[in-house]
């Protein structure tokens, strides 16, 4: 390396940030995950696998695993179908319009993570701004209750992740160009073909990485399942929590982060496999 | 195949006309060219027979009756794009095939005339490539492919070779030419190049400003341009203007120009001031006291096929010709200049 290879030279200051600020807190974790119990310390002396064992054998951590995975995928698919228009619409604007619509979709990341999960607390409660509408427009007799419920969850969640889904999208349907749509109708394809066979597999490479961004960030959500969801349902960034700063199990909550991570890991692997063909023939 | 009539079409963009009246004629299996510089309105028309711009007025029909109400999707035209337009995540043989799978045909046909239309445009082999694998002639081929397997009634190609290097360009251009011609499919075929025109075309409408200035076979628009702006486009000529017109009967006049008198053919009617149209074929050096003109050379140039002179006239007019190569001329030399009166037209002045 040195001056043999500046490219490597330039490369120290990153690599530096990764090993300090995440290849080290990993290796830690994982090594963490396999000490046993302390007493009067957060870890014991000796090595053991397990809290893998008993997170493995325990049919509520599966059960709370596959909500985790299950919730944050229709999170995924939600968010995916109400950003399409949203970027479809973002992507045809031009000049003050696109600045104006750019501020509406960024609006929600501009609140901090308590002020709008309080906000949906409010909204949400039995005579919160929600239940008095429906009421009003008669379509409901009886308030619901909204709050501390999974639906109220994924409804703020997709409500939040959504310009991680609409930025990437519009950016790709941007790139398609317009020659190719009136091609494919000079040959016959209607509007439904059109969407259908030119601008949804070439709007792909922006579905892809938006797809990721949600999921992994919906796996990981913390604070928006612990104040709506209620104390009902787990999820597992809660019930790690749980373990760190509750009861203190740090070995067996890094457990819990390591098995959360790795099966996150695997389902965006898988994804990706599943997708490779479509990602290879429509990435420009 | 198809008659294709346009008639005083008219486009407008808030407050630019980009079409002001266009009128042009396609008869069964001609290929008409729609010449012009960028934004003269040619590929503006191409579009509104296309579909994918709708005319603010006047008509397009074909073979009598009119399509404006029919959307793209449904006009069974062919077209080819400048860039191309090859759908990205698509092989080429599901590029040439998409159409067929939208008409929902069997599978078997729809492999049969891809392969029928991959050996016309000859690219055998290449059914499972991706375009961004393939080069450009290539790419500009299965586009060709792709507009003619669904077997079009009319083909639109707009400026098709614009994106080819010079050797290619020429390929494609007989190949398409070629194609055409075999088929019998009406075409209309948008560009700025001029000899692209003329070598291709049945009919070449020269645009101007969104109008067509004149709509008439190469032959024509070559030898007797209605106006300057026409002659200019279609290839190197002189211009000089003259002192009188004299009608000599039906588009006959007798005229004195830069000093001397000439009768020769011209555009019927004219009355008022005149210009002389002199292409440089149809000049020639000779002896000063032998020549219809009398003129000094004030620049000459060796070409290797050719000795490009530039002479002025007594009127400061100048005058471009492509003299015998191994003619001698000097700088500063008064030369005489024969005129063959059969490549000599007389043209109206026009604002420009």
């Amino acid at each position: 390396m040195s001056l043999k290879n500046p490219k490597l030279l330039l490369a120290i200051p990153a690599i530096a940030l990764i090993f300090v600020f995440m290849i080290l807190p990993i290796t830690n974790m994982v090594e963490m995950s396999f000490r046993t119990p302390g007493t009067s310390a957060p870890f014991g002396d000796d090595y053991t696998a397990q809290h893998y064992d008993r997170i493995l054998s325990d049919g509520h951590y599966w059960s709370v695993l596959i909500r985790s995975l299950l919730t944050a995928g229709l999170v995924t698919v939600l968010c995916l179908i109400v950003s399409y228009p949203i970027a479809w619409h973002m992507s045809k604007a031009r000049g003050m319009k696109a600045v104006f619509l750019y501020a509406c979709i960024a609006s929600p990341l501009m609140t901090g993570v308590l002020v709008r999960n309080f906000g949906w607390m409010i909204a949400a409660a039995l005579n919160g701004p929600l239940n008095q509408t429906l009421l009003g427009l008669g379509i409901i007799e009886m308030p619901l209750r909204l709050l501390f419920t999974q639906g109220l969850v994924i409804l703020a969640l997709v409500h939040v992740f959504v310009p991680f889904m609409v930025l990437p999208i519009n950016n790709a349907l941007r790139n398609i160009s317009p020659t190719l749509i009136e091609a494919s109708s000079s040959m016959g394809a209607t509007r439904r073909e059109v969407f259908r066979d030119i601008i949804l597999p070439l709007s792909f490479p922006g579905i892809y990485p938006g797809m990721i961004l949600v999921y992994v960030l919906a796996v990981a959500a913390y604070v928006t399942p612990a104040l709506l969801g209620g104390a009902m349902v787990s999820y597992m960034p809660t019930l790690i929590i749980g373990e760190l700063t509750g009861t203190f199990q740090w070995p067996f909550g890094s457990a819990l982060a390591i098995v959360l991570s790795v099966s996150t890991i695997l389902v965006v692997a898988l994804f990706t496999a599943l997708t490779s063909r479509l990602m290879e023939r429509s990435k420009a | 195949m198809a008659t294709v009539e346009v008639r005083d079409l008219r486009k407008r963009y808030q407050d630019f006309l980009a079409l002001d009246g266009v009128s042009l004629k396609a008869e069964t299996g001609q290929l008409v060219t729609l010449l012009g510089p960028s934004g003269c309105g040619k590929s503006t028309t191409l579009r509104c027979l296309a579909g994918f711009l709708e005319a603010n007025g006047g008509e397009i029909t074909v073979d009598g009756e009119s399509i404006l109400g029919t959307p793209a999707n449904r006009r069974g035209f062919g077209v080819v794009f400048q860039n191309y337009a090859l759908f990205p995540h698509m092989t080429v043989a599901e590029n040439i095939g998409y159409g067929l799978k939208i008409q929902k045909l069997p599978k078997s046909e729809i492999e049969t005339r891809v392969y029928d239309a991959m050996k016309l445009v000859r690219l055998d082999g290449l059914g499972d490539r991706l375009p961004r694998a393939i080069s450009g002639g290539q790419q500009q081929r299965v586009a060709l492919a792709r507009a003619l397997v669904l077997k079009p009634k009319l083909l639109l190609l707009d400026e098709p070779l614009a994106n080819l290097d010079a050797r290619l360009r020429d390929e494609v251009r007989w190949l398409i030419r070629d194609l055409q011609q075999q088929s019998g499919i009406t075409a209309f075929y948008v560009t700025h190049d001029q000899s692209e025109a003329m070598a291709m075309s049945d009919m070449v409408a020269v645009m101007k400003a969104g109008r067509v200035a004149q709509f008439a076979t190469p032959r024509e628009i070559y030898q007797k341009p209605t106006e300057r702006y026409v002659a200019d486009f279609t290839g190197e000529a002189n211009f000089i203007p003259c002192q009188s017109v004299t009608p000599q009967g039906e588009g006959r006049y007798a005229i004195t120009a830069a000093g001397a008198t000439l009768e020769l053919e011209g555009v019927p009617g004219i009355t008022g001031p005149a210009e002389l149209l002199l292409r440089p074929e149809a000049l020639s050096l000779t002896a000063p006291e032998a020549g219809t003109f009398k003129g000094t050379v004030t620049k000459s140039a060796f070409l290797g096929a050719a000795l490009h002179c530039e002479i002025t006239l007594p009127d400061g007019s100048m005058l471009k010709l492509a003299a015998e190569p191994n003619h001698k001329v000097r700088t500063g030399e008064v030369v005489g200049i024969a005129i063959d009166n059969s490549h000599a037209w007389l043209m109206p002045e026009v604002a420009p």
